[in-house]
This record gives structure tokens, C-alpha cells and sequence, in this order.
């Protein structure tokens, strides 16, 4: 430090000691500036990078989303129903198109059914990003390589496939392009937890576990292969069966005819003879007038009420008169008949009868104990309420008795006559694989144990002496039985006698049940002109060939002893 | 003395760079390979899920019934019907102990030159 001059001279008071020391201090504050530059850059940077959103949504939808998996999907024996497979789809970045003319008669070349106005137009701009065409093969793919056109490439997408093609349509239903569940069972499990699983980007790789359905295929390609042979065999307009497991409430199979492919779902929504909306399922989404086969439920009603025992009898010679109308029966005995032959005879007025003396609101309450005012819990989306009425007036519980005047669909029948044959107690059906455990807290018991004997035996004498005869012949052996219905289709106003609607409800084997099944035929003509177009020569047939082929894969033995057939006989009627 | 530090210090640092160095690049090569292998399984994968797609295609009741169909005729084949099955407990017991006395009388029958069973064969 300068303090004193002199001639010119400046005497520096300052030591060299403190000289250096001054020095030291002003380079060690460069080097600490030149620090904080080099780090405040680095930082920069860092921040920089960290700020940068790499830009991986495709046409504003999420890349996870796009190849989001969906679980597999077994039927109840490991055989795959539904996969994921990996495939890829072409997109395009026109902003790196050189020569889109070029592109455009290139691409055609290998995917010819592109239209080449969209084409060019799809591949003109500055846009980052545009799909050509989803879901190619390996092979398109290698061709589309091999072209060398600069700014196409592809993307990995997952693809759902049904190996099992139709068979299984209406159970497992359908996804869209971008693997969202839209009918059935894929619905299902999306509205579920599946669609959350993809939002959070969870569902990817192998990470989501198979879904185990309660769903048997070989039982379904006999109940498929037996309801296709149906609409040639009886020029019907429609067929639908489906087949539970009465103690675990499980389905084995379920179809509705026309159907669909769910590799193509577009195929829902096409024409069916000229007819519209006709591939929709029948066993859920479909209700009837179920007809005769509705005696069952009336029986096994008024039997529990304990008004109406199995041994009394009713005079079923006259019709019965309600102010204008009269009904009558269609195989009229007109004598006297009792309980068991009300059934087997499928006498109308006898089950009006029987009915009566249960009393009509104790009827109507026993159909809502039964669940038949309300849809049946299912994981199936597509469902429609049943049409019961809520107070039945005298005419409309007699017609009720015997299936007219209120509309279930074949699903409600066929839980309730698994819950009449498992001991009265009602299971609620599902898709999913059940233990008998689970299935045993589920139970709600319906009618009593002994009623459920007295319900097995008529079923089971129906098939030996009555309209389910033609049903026994093909599945003698495995203690088959059940109750026919015909009934008359709603035309304009009133009832056609030539447009029936033929059902079969059945269940076996009869001494130890099992299984339950309902099998539907919507306008069946005869099958040659020796035979008839009431159920028991469609419905009931068919239910027949399906046990005869499909008991023994369930592990049914047949068993021809007459012991059997009696013991089923309750004891007041040996 | 301080010489003899900042040598060592030099040198330690002129390795550590060395050794950053080569650390950075065989990380980029690792990284490469990973990647490269990832390349490989998703494609492996792909091809997997569509073998498997093959598989279960294959093995449908769907897929299987028409071949059963087509060879019906040349194989004889028909769905088994009840009368096919049948019981353990249905067979007959084996004797308790062989029946030498037949035995006996089959064995001197073919001595004397009669054989039962070709005559059993020729009145069918």
C-alpha cells in the first residue's frame, strides 16, 4: 500500500511477507470464482436435462397403454382361451419423408387395400407421429423393411387373440384396437380392477397372472357343435344352452346362437339372415316366456309351501275358465291326475291347480325367493331385467303357473333348477373358478331338502314316462331328467301356435346332481315329417346327445340299475 | 518433500482419470449389450407369444374336432357309448387256485389229437 511519496518514489510501508499474502488471497478468490462458474454450468446443464419431457405419448394416448397386456385366460383344465400376442404395427414420421409419392407407391405395394388419397395424405406434413396401420404380422413387417423407405418404423403392440375362434364368443366378448375390454368377460374384468392396473402402467410384461375361468371347452365345443347342428337339424332361428355345476354354482359352458367373432368384433353388429341385432346373448340378455318348462318352479313351489302334497290329486277334466278364456291342455288325459302325473303330462290345468291351492301371492313371493323379479348377479355386462309382474291378478297367476304372461331370461331357470336339485340351496352362478367351499357360504337355501327329493323324482320320471323320453334315449345311463316347455311366440298381439320357442331345463345324474343345464331352440320346424316340433324332439334331443357326450369327460360312469330310479321314488308314492 | 507429493498426488490422479475413463466406455459397451439383449428377448417374446398363440390354437376341441371328423371313416371312430364302459368290480374274481382238472383234460384232449378250441372255432 502506497502512503508516502517521495520524488517520485513511492515507499511502500507494506512488508513482503504481507505483499505475498495479499497476493495469495486475490488468486485463491479467481480460483473460487472459477469454481462457482464451472458448477453453476454443470447445475445448468443438469437442470436442463432434468427438464426436458421426451415426448413418448402416441397420438395423445400413453406408449404403456398401447402395449399394456391383458391376463390370459383359462378354461377350467389350463387350455388357453384368450392370449396376448406381441404384434407389430406400422407408424410413420412425415416430418422425415423425403419423398412421399416414393412411400406411397412403395407401401402399396406390400399393403395394397391402404387407399392411396388417404395414404398421401396421411403421410404429407410436418407431424411427429401417425399410425398406417395397426396389428401387421412378422412377415408384413419384413417386406415393409426390405422396401427401405426412410421415416416408417413400428411399434411392439399387444393383440388379443381367442384361439378358441366362436366357440366361446359370448362368454368372453371383445376388446378394441387399443386392447379395452367392450363386451363380456373382458369387460368384466376391466370395469373390475384391470383398467386401473393399466392406468398405473402395472399391467406390463409378464406381470399379470392368468385368470383361471370356470369355463370347461370341451364341454363348450359339444354344447357349440350341438346347437350349430340344431339350427340346420331344425331350421331354427336361433339356439342358446347353458350348462352349471349345481353345487359350485360354476359355468361350464355357455353359448348363444348366431354369435360372433371375437377376433373380429365387428362381426356383432352384422345382419343374421337379413335380420338385425340378432347375435346378442340369449342366456343373459335375452327374456321369454319360457313355457312348460316353467311347471318345475310352480311344483317345486307349491310343494314346499307344504299346501300341496305329492300324493294328492286334481280334477283336471274341464278347462279352466277365466271370464272369456278357457285353458285347456295340449296332451289333454281330462280324468283325474295326481301330482307326479300332472307333471309328467305336462297338464296345464293341473298346474293351475296345483297352483291355487299354493295361493297366487304365496306363488309370486316364492318367484321373487327364487330371484326371478330381479337380474341374476353375473359378471357378464350385458344383462336385461326380467319382466315379472309385481302383484299377480288370478288370470295372470294362472298363466304364470305354466310359463306365460312373465318373461326370465335362461339364466334365472337354469339357477333354479341347480338350487332345486342341490338340496334346495341356490348358488349364485359365476365365471370364475369356485371351490365348493367358497360356493357353500354363498348358499341360500330356497326350498327344503325333502321338496328337492320330490323335485328330482318328477324330473326324473319325466324323462322315464314323459316328454323328456326322447331326451333319455341318448343319455340312458347317466340319470338324466327334466321338463320340456313349448311356448308360443308373441306375434304382433296374440300367441302363434306354428312360432314356438322350444326349451329343455334338465339336470344330472339324478341320484347324486351335478349338473344343471337349459337348452333353448327359438322356432324349430320338424326335423322330417315323422317327427314333431314340440320341445322334447329339439330341445330335449339335443340336451340328450350334449349329457351323452359330455358326461363322461366330468367324470359321470353311466349306470344302468333300475335301483337307482326308485330310490329317487319318495317314500309316500312306493 | 512437497516435490515427492505432488508426484505421487499426479500420478494417482493421471490414473484415476485413466481409470474413469475406461470404466465410462466399458459401461457404454455393457449398456449396449443390454440393450442389444433386450432387443433380442422382446423379440423372442413376441415370437414366444405367438408360438404359444400356435400352441393353444392347436390343442382347441375347436381345432381337433374337425380333424377327428375328417378321419372318422378310416379310423373307424365313433363317440364311445355307455354300453363301452364298464366297472372294475364288474370283472369277474380270478379262481382262487387254477383249475387243474380242466387243465388236465385240455392237455390229454391234445395228447389224443382233438384240439377243443379248433373245433370250438369251426362250429362258429
Amino acid at each position: 500500500m502506497a502512503l508516502l511519496t517521495y520524488d517520485d518514489v513511492t515507499i511502500s510501508l507494506d512488508g513482503g511477507r504481507k505483499r505475498r499474502a495479499n497476493l495469495t488471497k486475490a488468486r485463491i478468490r479467481w480460483v473460487i470464482a472459477a469454481l462457482v462458474l464451472v458448477f453453476a454450468v454443470v447445475s445448468g446443464r443438469l437442470i436442463q436435462l432434468g427438464a426436458t419431457v421426451s415426448d413418448s405419448a402416441i397420438e395423445g394416448v400413453a406408449r404403456d397403454v398401447i402395449t399394456a397386456t391383458r391376463p390370459t385366460l383359462l378354461d377350467r383344465n389350463g387350455l388357453e382361451m384368450a392370449v396376448d400376442i406381441r404384434v407389430p404395427s406400422l407408424f410413420a414420421e412425415p416430418r422425415r419423408i423425403v419423398d412421399v409419392e416414393e412411400a406411397v407407391a412403395k407401401l402399396r405395394t406390400v399393403l395394397p387395400d391402404l387407399d392411396e388419397d388417404w395414404l398421401r395424405k396421411r403421410l404429407t406434413g410436418d407431424k411427429g407421429f401417425v399410425w398406417v396401420k395397426r396389428e401387421l404380422t412378422p412377415a408384413i413387417k419384413e417386406k415393409i423393411f426390405q422396401l427401405g423407405v426412410p421415416g416408417l418404423d413400428f411399434v411392439t403392440e399387444s393383440k388379443r387373440f381367442y384361439p378358441s375362434g366362436q366357440e366361446a364368443a359370448h362368454i368372453l366378448g371383445a376388446v378394441n384396437i387399443d386392447n379395452q375390454g367392450t363386451m363380456g368377460i373382458e369387460k368384466h374384468m376391466d370395469d373390475e380392477d384391470l383398467a386401473l392396473l393399466q392406468s398405473v402402467g402395472l399391467a406390463r410384461g409378464n406381470a399379470l397372472k392368468p385368470v383361471d375361468l370356470a369355463i370347461d371347452l370341451r364341454v363348450q365345443h359339444v354344447l357349440y357343435e350341438q346347437l350349430v347342428d340344431s339350427l340346420s337339424r331344425y331350421k331354427a332361428i336361433a339356439a342358446a344352452g347353458v350348462m352349471m355345476d349345481v353345487q359350485t354354482g360354476e359355468i361350464l359352458a355357455l353359448a348363444s346362437l348366431p354369435d360372433f367373432d371375437p377376433n373380429d368384433p365387428s362381426t356383432l353388429f352384422m345382419d343374421y339372415n337379413g335380420v338385425k341385432n340378432q347375435r346378442f346373448n340369449r342366456i343373459t340378455s335375452g327374456i321369454y316366456e319360457l313355457g312348460s318348462t316353467f311347471k318345475t318352479v310352480t311344483m317345486a313351489g307349491a310343494l314346499d309351501s307344504g299346501r300341496v302334497k305329492i300324493t294328492d290329486q286334481y280334477d283336471a277334466r274341464f278347462g279352466v275358465r277365466f271370464g272369456r278364456f278357457t285353458i285347456d291342455d295340449f296332451h289333454g288325459k281330462h280324468r283325474v291326475l295326481s301330482v307326479p302325473e300332472i307333471y309328467k303330462y305336462s297338464s296345464n290345468i293341473g298346474t293351475i291347480k296345483v297352483m291355487q291351492q299354493m295361493g297366487k301371492d304365496e306363488f309370486r313371493s316364492f318367484l321373487s325367493r327364487i330371484g326371478f323379479d330381479k337380474s341374476v348377479p353375473f359378471e357378464l355386462p350385458e344383462m336385461r331385467q326380467p319382466k315379472v309382474p309385481a302383484k299377480f291378478s288370478e288370470i295372470v297367476a294362472a298363466t304364470s303357473s305354466f310359463g306365460h304372461g312373465l318373461s326370465i331370461s335362461p339364466l334365472h331357470m337354469v339357477r333354479a333348477v341347480a338350487a332345486f336339485v342341490n338340496d334346495g340351496k341356490m348358488v349364485p352362478p359365476t365365471l370364475y373358478k369356485r371351490s365348493p367351499e367358497e360356493a357353500r357360504k354363498l348358499y341360500d337355501p330356497v326350498i327344503s331338502s325333502q321338496t328337492s327329493q320330490q323335485v328330482r323324482y318328477l324330473m326324473r320320471l319325466n324323462a322315464l314316462e314323459g316328454s323328456g323320453s326322447r331326451m333319455n334315449k341318448y343319455a340312458n345311463g347317466y340319470r338324466a331328467g327334466g321338463k320340456t316347455g313349448t311356448a308360443e311366440k308373441v306375434v304382433g298381439k296374440t300367441y302363434s301356435a306354428n312360432k314356438t320357442l322350444a326349451v329343455f331345463s334338465s339336470a344330472f345324474p339324478l341320484d347324486n346332481p351335478r349338473y344343471a343345464m337349459v337348452i333353448l331352440v327359438d322356432e324349430p320346424q320338424n326335423e322330417n315329417p315323422q317327427s314333431g316340433h314340440t320341445a322334447g324332439w329339439n330341445a330335449g334331443e339335443i340336451t340328450g346327445r350334449i349329457v351323452q357326450r359330455v358326461a363322461p369327460m366330468l367324470g359321470i360312469s353311466p349306470d344302468f340299475s333300475e335301483v337307482l330310479d326308485t330310490e329317487l321314488v319318495p317314500a309316500a308314492l312306493r | 518433500m512437497i516435490k515427492a507429493i505432488n508426484a505421487v498426488l499426479f500420478c494417482t490422479s493421471l490414473a484415476g482419470v485413466v481409470g474413469v475413463y475406461a470404466l465410462k466406455y466399458s459401461v457404454e459397451d455393457i449398456a449396449a449389450d443390454k440393450a442389444a439383449l433386450e432387443r433380442k428377448i422382446d423379440i423372442q417374446q413376441g415370437e414366444l407369444s405367438l408360438l404359444q398363440a400356435d400352441w393353444s390354437y392347436l390343442n382347441q376341441p375347436a381345432h381337433v374336432a374337425p380333424i377327428v371328423a375328417r378321419h372318422q371313416e378310416a379310423l373307424n371312430l365313433l363317440p364311445t357309448s355307455q354300453e363301452q364302459f364298464g366297472r372294475i368290480d364288474a370283472l369277474p374274481m380270478r379262481p382262487a387256485a387254477p383249475d387243474t382238472a380242466a387243465l388236465d383234460a385240455l392237455l390229454s384232449a391234445l395228447d389224443s389229437g382233438i384240439d377243443p378250441i379248433e373245433q370250438l372255432i369251426e362250429a362258429n
